[in-house]
């Protein structure tokens, strides 16, 4: 049943692969270049450009897993990018010679920004686990608020910086790959560690499936809900210095947005069900990189980047339409009348 | 005089057990009739088979002569069948007179008239000795209220019968006396009432004529003259003769510590003033119907619902178990009495819901690694005898009867040093129901114990060293297994002696 | 007398007490800080009507969506598509605007009915339904132009230069107040809204079967309430209500672009929300609703007026009011849960 979920996905994302090698037979190829030490390509490119949603997925996985949604990704997204860029201002209204800008010591620019994060996950996370609110709501007001804390502590002003060491986080090299590429993996691995050699991802779904049984069984269910809010927080973060790097910049208002949709889109079509229960890391990666590649696939089409969306929301469509409970059923039926 | 409603030879099979076996039952204009049996013996099955909930295999129903077929809910209603259920099924946040009246509302001037709303439940209500604000929403109620309202809406329909299920179980004397004054009423217009209850009195009270129901089965239908209480009860709960077979009872050695003492003990509202000694070894079976106590008090004892007063002592050192957690960390087990609600994860496989009491609490960054889980599930897999091809099969695709087994495995896993059992046989068959009875005893052998609660009492007797009887909501006796006979017990449960 | 007060005791009304109170509350503590510098005045209650009718027509159908215990993220995206279709149509293609708007409504209904049935039949959640169709309106925005298109009709300029002065007499001449209100066409259509919004919630068996749905779905199956009929019907007038907002929008800033309203969903459930909607179902009103706009559009005015307050103190503002909604929300409901048990 798992497998067939994520089966879905798979060859959704490897037809639309053959799509693009027709388009451009070239579409596989890569190149290195020897004076960035990267390697270029549009399979490069795709997963460049997809870890920002991947790694605020594997939070939202173990959340939807739970039963809920975190609306506030995005706002935590901005708010990571403000707290670092206000350690590591290069104010072009004020300081117009470069070098001549404000850096705090680097561990704090790197530590500061998650650590905010993480207290905000956790504000989510007490709400729900202890406020017993629904998770829609309570994340919504960190939705709605976190952007504005984003811009007081910038004083609505958009810091620029030239930090060298900051600008390798978003855009520089290791092992010939991105660093985001890199970071990705060590936050899917670690979090296939936590989930899958833990019993963590065992509680995430007894919980979400049976939160009653669950709680009878000896779980604290409450401590769980908090803790899978807390990772999305600091996940949240990440994927802000990373977005943050990447523009060399704060951008309050654009910083993440829509980023909550994206990342419960890579989650659903991952093949987890947004009422609950199992759950698959894997599904989700699978999810988010599928995302990207639609938006890929357009450009080759000539569409401009915000038409995008139409072709996803079609795609997407699909997928949860093939997913969903009745039409399994009517398939369900059909392959058992056949064998029959 | 005539039946209104006929059902004859209703078959319903779910997987893996028969809900009910050829079973005829019958109303009359104009009677009271009460629908008897424990946990299980099918009573809600008929009545979701006569309102279309459930769809039977086989059999028929007659309403009026006719033949007919109730598709759900709303389409009985529409034949005039109308349902008063436990749980109430009406919208918390409307007012009281718009649950009456909603999908039928008087309109005027193509709008809704809610001066007519108002003024109708007004009147429908005091006729049931009800003077409320009916403007207000549903929830600002007590729960007898809202059971008044939801028979109110039954009523109004324009029924030829009335199925009330369990109304009564939260209703204080007064208002239960307040409800049998409005059944009276309704009967002598001719109205037939299915009601379902496990208060004896109230049986006796209002009913003109019972059936009774056991595991699937028709006993009997009586009239309230023919049959006295303690037949009665006999007839529930006593002795099971298909299910005979030699064993011994756990009885604790002559010299054995007490495991688990509990003194005074108690949730306002639920279980009052509950005091028990449990010694090693020692099966205490708990004998009682349903509603008299005997789950909340083992869920008092667990921490689901942590007792407000008291205190427990567990191997002589005094604990405060406020949390199932905290159950478990002491080394007590439960077996919840609803699996499916509260027992088994059912997406998760066999071997994650065995080891899922255990890995909670060794917390979840200790984790047993995955060659000590196949060795637990193989282990409890073959030990229980689980009819599965392998562990990683979901507990949701097992039967009833291998469900629960999985779940005692969880338990076992844990090595409890108390282990609550409620209602461990209930609704499987009687191959694995004889297991389950033997793998208590075993663990009793090797000095667990068990606190086991049951509607049969017939096995309570077989295998308890100790039983605790109660009856609303108060522990009224406790016998020592040699010195009970079910006679006995039924006497004290039925308030006769 | 006793009467009247058993009546607005009614705990039914308590969230629109809240809402009412705290919007008074602000309102006075405006007055109070700002009055001398024309917080008072009628044209500064009346701009925020004008400033933010758009958001209101929309939470109109917000409010009954979120009554049923759903969502619909997609009408900040419809609302747009309204404007692009009317600002393309008149302006690139020459076609009549009250075509472009017909054409408009037919889609905004029909995707709404489209995303119910899917909603309802096939079991998809709401909010990822009407994602997904957020996302396809907001593409085919883009799809249509990236450019603001301006829109050039006679008949929308007239339809949005129409306005009502606020007169009074002064020595029997009748002259428009100072400093000069009016009301427009947006606050009109946001009105009649409001009206048709309590007219349908409570004088129609639709309406109440909107509320019995978010009370208990369950139990509404049970009572024979035709709960899917009326689940789809409320996507199809919310539909209907993104339209609307979208040509009001589209009036306001006279233009049509393909981003405009991102992010106008939240903004609009923010509404409902303070406004006393439950975002769990079951309750909620129009006039709480009404109030819920004024509370959300006065921070902003607040913040104007102190003239030192930068802007995204109206973000927390904003979010500061949801949370305190939220637990007066909380503490109302476990209050009528102890009355339930008691």
């Amino acid at each position: 049943m798992k497998n067939s979920k994520i089966l879905g996905a798979v060859m959704a994302e490897v037809l639309l692969l053959l799509v693009c090698l027709m388009i451009r037979p070239d579409f596989f190829s890569i190149s290195y270049q020897p004076s960035t030490g990267m390697l270029y390509g549009n399979i490069i490119d795709i997963l460049n450009r997809s870890s920002e949603i991947t790694i605020i997925a594997m939070g939202m996985t173990l959340i939807i897993a739970l039963g809920g949604t975190d609306l506030s990704v995005g706002a935590l997204v901005a708010v990571a990018g403000a707290v670092a860029l206000k350690l590591l201002r290069w104010d072009v209204l004020e300081y117009n010679t470069p070098g001549d800008y404000t850096v705090c010591n680097f561990f704090w620019v790197l530590v500061l920004p998650l650590v905010v994060c993480t207290l905000m996950g956790m504000f989510n996370g007490f709400l729900v686990a202890k406020g017993g609110m629904q998770p829609i709501i309570a994340t919504l007001i960190l939705m709605v608020c976190g952007r504005g804390v984003a811009q007081i502590l910038t004083d609505g002003k958009q810091f620029t910086t030239g930090y060298a060491p900051f600008k390798v986080i978003g855009q520089g090299a290791f092992l010939w790959l991105p660093v985001p590429i890199i970071i990705t993996v060590v936050v899917v691995a670690f979090m296939a560690w936590f989930t899958r050699k833990t019993a963590f991802g065992t509680f995430v779904e007894a919980v979400g499936i049976n939160r009653s049984a669950s709680r009878l069984s000896g779980i604290n269910a409450a401590m769980i809900i908090f803790i899978a809010f807390a990772i999305t927080g600091l996940l949240s973060g990440i994927s802000g210095l990373i977005y943050s790097s990447r523009i060399m910049s704060n951008d309050s208002n654009n910083a993440g947005l829509n980023y909550e949709m994206d990342a419960i889109l890579a989650v659903v079509i991952g093949g987890t069900s947004m009422t609950g229960g199992k759950f698959s890391l894997a599904g989700t990666v699978i999810g988010s990189i599928l995302i990207r590649t639609i938006v890929t696939l357009v450009y080759y089409f000539g569409i401009v980047s915000e038409a995008t969306m139409a072709f996803k929301a079609l795609i997407i469509a699909v997928v949860i339409v093939l997913q969903s409970e009745p039409v399994r059923k009517y398939f369900a039926k059909r392959k058992g009348a056949a064998k029959s | 005089m005539n039946n209104i409603l006929e059902m004859k030879q209703i078959e319903i099979e779910f997987p893996g057990v028969k809900a009910l076996d050829k079973v005829d039952f019958s109303l009359r204009a104009g009677e009271v009739h009460s629908l008897l049996g424990e946990n299980g013996a099918g009573k809600s099955t008929l009545i979701k088979c006569l309102t279309g909930v459930n769809k039977m295999d086989s059999g028929e129903i007659l309403l009026d002569g006719n033949e007919i077929r109730p598709q759900d809910p709303g389409h009985a209603m529409t034949l005039g069948i109308s349902t008063v259920f436990q749980e109430i099924n009406l919208c918390p946040n409307l007012s009281v007179a718009e649950n009456i009246f909603v999908g039928r509302q008087p309109m005027k001037h193509r709008q809704i008239n809610w001066r007519e709303i108002n003024r109708r439940a007004e009147e429908l209500l005091s006729g049931f000795g009800l003077e409320i604000d009916v403007t207000r929403p549903l929830s600002y109620y007590s729960t007898a209220i809202q059971q008044m309202v939801s028979i109110a809406r039954a009523v109004d329909v324009q029924a030829k019968i009335l199925i009330l299920d369990e109304p009564t179980s939260s209703l204080d004397t007064g208002e239960v006396q307040l409800l049998f004054r409005v059944m009276r009423e309704l009967k002598a217009k001719g109205m037939g009432i299915i009601f379902i209850t496990h208060f004896l009195d109230q049986v006796y009270e209002i009913s003109d004529r019972m059936t009774i129901l056991r595991n699937g089965h028709l006993v009997g239908t009586y009239t309230v003259e023919e049959l006295d209480r303690v037949s009665l009860v006999t007839m529930m709960i006593g002795k099971d003769f298909s299910g005979m077979f030699d064993m011994d009872r756990a009885e604790a050695a002559e010299n054995s510590q007490a495991e688990l003492e509990v003194s005074h003990i108690g949730v306002a509202g639920k279980v009052e003033d509950f005091s028990l000694t449990i010694k090693k070894g020692e099966l205490v079976g708990f004998a009682g119907l349903l509603g008299s106590g005997r789950t909340e008090t083992a869920e008092m004892l667990f921490g689901a619902v942590p007792s407000s007063r008291g205190s427990m002592k567990l191997e002589g050192h005094d604990v405060k178990i406020d949390s199932p957690g905290e159950a478990l960390n002491n080394r007590m087990a439960f077996c919840p009495e609803d699996r499916k609600r509260d027992g088994i994860i059912g997406d998760l496989s066999i071997r994650e819901n065995i080891i899922l009491a255990l890995q909670a609490r060794r917390g979840f960054m200790k984790p047993l690694s995955l060659a000590e889980q196949n060795e637990l599930a193989d282990k409890y897999i073959s030990l229980l005898g689980i009819a599965t091809p392998d562990a990683e099969k979901k507990i949701g695709e097992l039967s009833g009867g291998n469900q629960q087994k999985v779940i005692l495995a969880r338990w076992m896993a844990t090595e409890p040093a108390v282990l609550i059992l409620d209602e461990p046989t209930r609704g499987i068959d009687i191959g694995a129901k004889a297991e389950i009875q033997k793998l208590m005893l075993k663990m009793c052998a090797d000095g667990t114990s068990v606190i086991f609660i049951s509607s049969e009492l017939d096995e309570i007797i077989r295998c308890s060293g100790k039983v605790v009887v109660m009856r609303d909501r108060k522990k009224v006796a406790e016998l020592a297994g040699r010195e009970c006979t079910q006679q006995k017990i039924l006497e004290i449960i039925a308030g006769a002696a | 007398m006793s009467r009247i007060i058993r009546k607005l005791s009614n705990p039914m009304y308590i969230m629109i007490y809240a809402t009412v109170g705290i919007f008074l509350a602000i309102y006075g503590a405006g007055a109070w800080a700002y009055g001398d510098r024309g917080f008072l005045t009628l044209r500064t209650f009346v701009n925020m009507f004008i400033d933010n009718a758009y958001y209101g027509i929309s939470a109109v159908g917000m409010t009954m969506v979120l009554i049923t215990g759903g969502i619909d993220l997609s009408v900040g995206a419809v609302a747009s598509l309204t404007g692009m279709f009317i600002a393309y149509g008149t302006t690139i293609l020459h076609i009549h605007p009250a075509v472009c708007i017909a054409f408009s409504l037919v889609v905004g209904v029909g995707l709404g009915l489209l995303m119910g049935w899917v909603i309802e039949y096939l079991n998809v959640p709401p909010f990822i339904t009407t994602l997904t169709g957020m996302f396809l309106a907001r593409g085919v925005c883009s799809l249509i132009s990236r450019e603001s298109i301006n829109i050039q009709h006679s008949m929308i300029d007239s339809l949005a230069g129409w306005k009502i002065y606020f007169m009074h007499q002064v020595n029997g001449n009748w002259v428009k107040v100072k400093p000069i209100a009016f009301v427009n066409f947006n606050v009109i259509l946001f009105l009649v809204m409001i009206v048709i919004g309590t007219f349908i919630l409570q004088r129609t068996r639709f309406g109440r079967n909107i509320y019995a749905i978010g009370g208990n779905e369950q139990s509404a199956r049970l009572m024979g309430l035709p709960v899917a009929r009326t689940k789809i019907l409320v996507y199809g007038f919310n539909g209907l209500c993104s339209v609307l907002a979208g040509l009001s929008y589209a009036l306001y800033v006279k233009s049509g672009w393909n981003l405009s309203l991102q992010g106008a969903e939240l903004d609009v459930i923010t509404c409902a929300v303070i406004g006393g909607t439950l975002l769990t179902g079951g309750v909620g009103s129009m006039i709480g609703t009404l109030f819920g706009v004024l509370l959300k559009s006065i921070i902003p005015a607040l913040i104007t007026f102190n003239g030192h307050l930068l802007s995204w103190w109206g973000k927390i503002a904003t979010g500061v009011l949801l949370l305190l909604f939220i637990c007066i929300q909380g503490i109302v409901v476990s209050w009528s849960g102890r009355k339930r048990s008691a």
